[in-house]
């Protein structure tokens, strides 16, 4: 009897881990042909000497030994570094922000909710044209505002070399707070009400509260968001390419459009490939100790 | 990083896998002879000449069809690579620039064109000697551009300058009238010229005009014309740079809206006057004069660039295709170049007239004489390195017009990284 029971079991078992297999491959084909292949080409491709067109020759480590030698990598790498650096963190704290307090039962609460979320779905060549508008050393509001309040020289923003990257920053945070802040609140609904009447009753006020419940029972989220937020800044591309181009200069060039440049534009895939698997290695590494260091805060 | 390389490579693997199957799915040859070819070409509604080429070609060679294969402009060069990797087989490429051409030719992805090229005069065809890689051309011109200074005649009129000024303008001479030129203050304000942000407006010049090579690392040359540039933003009479750059300012509006009166520009922008003079879209009257000179000794020397067709290594159709290249550079596609408003490789005195009989095109004694340049120096020469050279060349050069660095640091900057970084 217990025997004819645990066989079905295993036979029920057998069966679905087929079935779960069976639900995932539309998905995992998709990411097999899209994703992964072309990871592993890319990863092969960096040994290589290749133009896209031509057989492709093996050149060993060339590649990458001409990458530590070349003076525009070093440059988009601090450059990657410097944004990922400005965005990330003011971007955790708007977003974290405005989601507190958008979350309160505040009057047209819906409303800022929905404003705050549009430039992440605005076109970003619309978003680039404008803020070029807004920055523009002479005519742009922005400076203009800052000679009426008593600046002299206001900053050049996307045609000084000190500026442009700050310039990029501020755009990137406005354009991506508003999904960010999606995520917050959607984290904030999660934490319990009674924790925060608990507190209430002990006498805690709203800083306490803030700090000793809220950002506590959001870490979780901010894992996510964290990590999520990591990936896209060292992955920047299309907003510095509209913005700036990496301009002034190489002030705001950044390791994906070396790898554009070097590889769509030159025809240097072998190049191109050895650069992004650097950024590739940069980024898997972070990735991996945040995960560290969440395991570790969770013990 | 690899988000931009996947798309590429998933491009070029799906272009393969849809050209494979278009290849053998097509009908070539039908029965009654008639054959197909496509031209690869960009944004076929605005560019006069090519429909202009393609109607031409097919009334002489009524057993060919043309099929054009529209390509945005700006992404033409990436697109055109892309196709080709993916073993496209489109007959006829436009080489848009002749950088693209040498990267495209020494891969050996065009059909070799020498015995087509050696039949054509290269007194007549100034362009065609770019085409030269190691004695054999891999594409015939039908194109030519070059630089003139476009200037508006009713500005010129109201301050009571003479047209004929222009005829035998120095550098010197340039900066002293486009400055009394300059009006207004703010939005009203109209600058006496105005030069568009690209670095081939100040570093071209000077190398076609000194004999300085772009390639050559060494840039001392480009001193007088950066210097008097820098003075020209410095006073107010050209807009600055920065200004241009980050509001994305188009010359067309500059000049075909009265807010700048002199400004150089390639022979290609007299078929964007022509066209939207002819629609309605601007009512300035201009007119065209040879690009200043540094001495005012009466020889004319500017820059330009040709265009040429070539022929897919991967074409079947490739005597249909190699016919239709010929025709293009030949008197007759000349001939239907010129009167779409376009500068083409071959000159003649018969097409210079068909050129200035357009209704439109300013036809004084300035603009002819601005037409027979006694020499067009190629507006960057072509090695494996240019495209190398011309990015630092461009990313100095924005630091240089934005103030962020001295002329002179500017210049050393480049020297040096030309130096170490190309090789």
């Amino acid at each position: 009897m217990a025997t004819t029971l645990s066989a079905a079991g295993t036979g029920r078992r057998r069966s679905s881990t087929w079935i779960g297999w069976s639900f995932i491959l539309p998905n995992f084909l998709g990411f097999a042909a899209l994703t992964l292949v072309p990871v592993i080409a890319a990863l092969a491709l960096s040994f290589l000497d290749w133009d896209s067109y031509s057989t492709p020759r093996w050149v060993g480590l060339d590649n990458f030994e001409r990458m530590i030698h070349n003076d525009t990598f070093w440059t988009a790498l601090k450059n990657t570094a410097y944004y990922a650096i400005g965005h990330v963190p003011l971007t955790l704290c708007a977003a974290l922000g405005f989601a507190v307090l958008l979350n309160q039962k505040l009057r047209g609460a819906r409303f800022f909710r929905t404003a705050l979320f549009f430039p992440y779905i605005t076109s970003l060549v619309a978003v680039a044209v404008v803020w070029n508008m807004l920055l523009s050393p002479d005519l742009g509001p922005v400076n203009q505002f800052l000679r009426a309040i008593g600046i002299d020289s206001p900053p050049g923003w996307t045609t000084s070399t000190t500026w442009a990257m700050p310039a990029v920053i501020v755009a990137s945070v406005w354009r991506d707070l508003g999904y960010y802040m999606i995520l917050y609140l959607a984290g904030l609904q999660t934490i319990p009400a009674e924790l925060y009447e608990a507190a209430e009753v002990d006498g805690a006020n709203g800083w306490q509260r803030f700090w000793s419940i809220t950002v506590p029972s959001l870490r979780p989220t901010t894992f996510f968001v964290l990590i999520m937020l990591t990936i896209s800044s060292f992955k920047v591309f299309d907003l510095i390419q509209v913005m700036t181009e990496g301009g002034p200069g190489r002030s705001t060039l950044v390791l994906s459009q070396v790898i554009y440049r070097e590889g769509i534009v030159q025809g240097r895939f072998g190049y191109s490939s050895a650069v992004s698997m650097v950024l590739f290695a940069i980024v898997l590494t972070i990735t991996l100790i945040q995960f560290q260091l969440q395991r570790r805060s969770e013990r | 990083m690899k988000r931009h390389l996947v798309p590429t490579l998933a491009a070029a693997a799906a272009l393969a896998l849809l050209t494979a199957c278009g290849g053998s799915g097509s009908s070539d040859q039908p029965a009654d002879g008639a054959q197909t070819i496509k031209v690869a070409l960009w944004n076929y509604a605005t560019t006069p000449e090519f429909k202009a080429i393609i109607d031409g070609f097919q009334q002489a060679n009524p057993t060919i069809k043309v099929e054009p294969v529209d390509i945005l402009a700006d992404d033409y060069a990436e697109k055109v690579t892309t196709m080709l990797a993916g073993g496209d087989t489109t007959d006829v490429l436009t080489m848009k620039n002749v950088i693209d051409y040498s990267r495209f030719g020494t891969r050996g992805q065009l059909l070799p064109l020498t015995d087509e090229a050696k039949k054509l005069d290269p007194a007549k065809y100034s362009g065609l000697s770019a085409y030269d890689l190691e004695g054999k051309y891999f594409a015939l011109p039908y194109r030519q551009d070059f630089w003139v200074l476009y200037y508006n005649k009713a500005l010129l009129k109201q301050a009571g300058v003479e047209e004929s000024k222009l005829q035998n303008l120095t550098w010197d001479g340039y900066a002293t009238l486009a400055k009394s030129l300059t009006k207004g203050d703010g939005g009203t304000k109209v600058y006496g010229a105005y030069q568009h942000t690209w670095r081939s407006v100040v570093e071209a010049t000077a190398a076609a005009q000194t004999g300085g090579d772009l390639l050559s690392g060494d840039y001392g040359f480009f001193k007088d014309q950066y210097s008097m540039t820098l003075d020209l933003q410095k006073n107010g009479t050209l807009m600055p740079w920065a200004t241009a750059s980050s509001q994305k300012v188009t010359y067309n509006t500059m000049f075909s809206t009265g807010k700048a009166v002199l400004m150089p520009m390639g022979t290609w922008y007299a078929s964007t006057l022509l066209a939207d003079t002819k629609s309605g879209k601007t009512k300035v009257e201009w007119g065209m004069a040879p690009l200043p000179q540094r001495a005012s000794d009466g020889k004319v020397t500017t820059f330009g660039s040709p265009t040429a067709f070539a022929v897919n290594k991967n074409s079947k159709h490739s005597d249909a295709a190699k016919k239709f290249v010929e025709w293009a550079s030949s008197e007759a596609g000349a001939m239907a170049v010129a009167k779409a408003g376009v500068t083409p490789a071959l000159t003649s005195q018969q097409i210079l007239d068909t050129y200035f009989a357009l209704p439109g095109v300013p036809n004084g004694e300035v603009a002819k004489q601005a037409f027979k340049p006694d020499k067009v120096v190629l507006e960057m020469p072509v090695s494996d390195k240019s495209s190398d050279v011309d990015q630092i060349l461009t990313e100095e050069h924005e630091l240089i017009m934005t103030g962020e660095k001295s002329l002179d640091d500017g210049l050393a900057e480049m020297s040096k990284r030309v130096k170490s970084e190309v090789r």
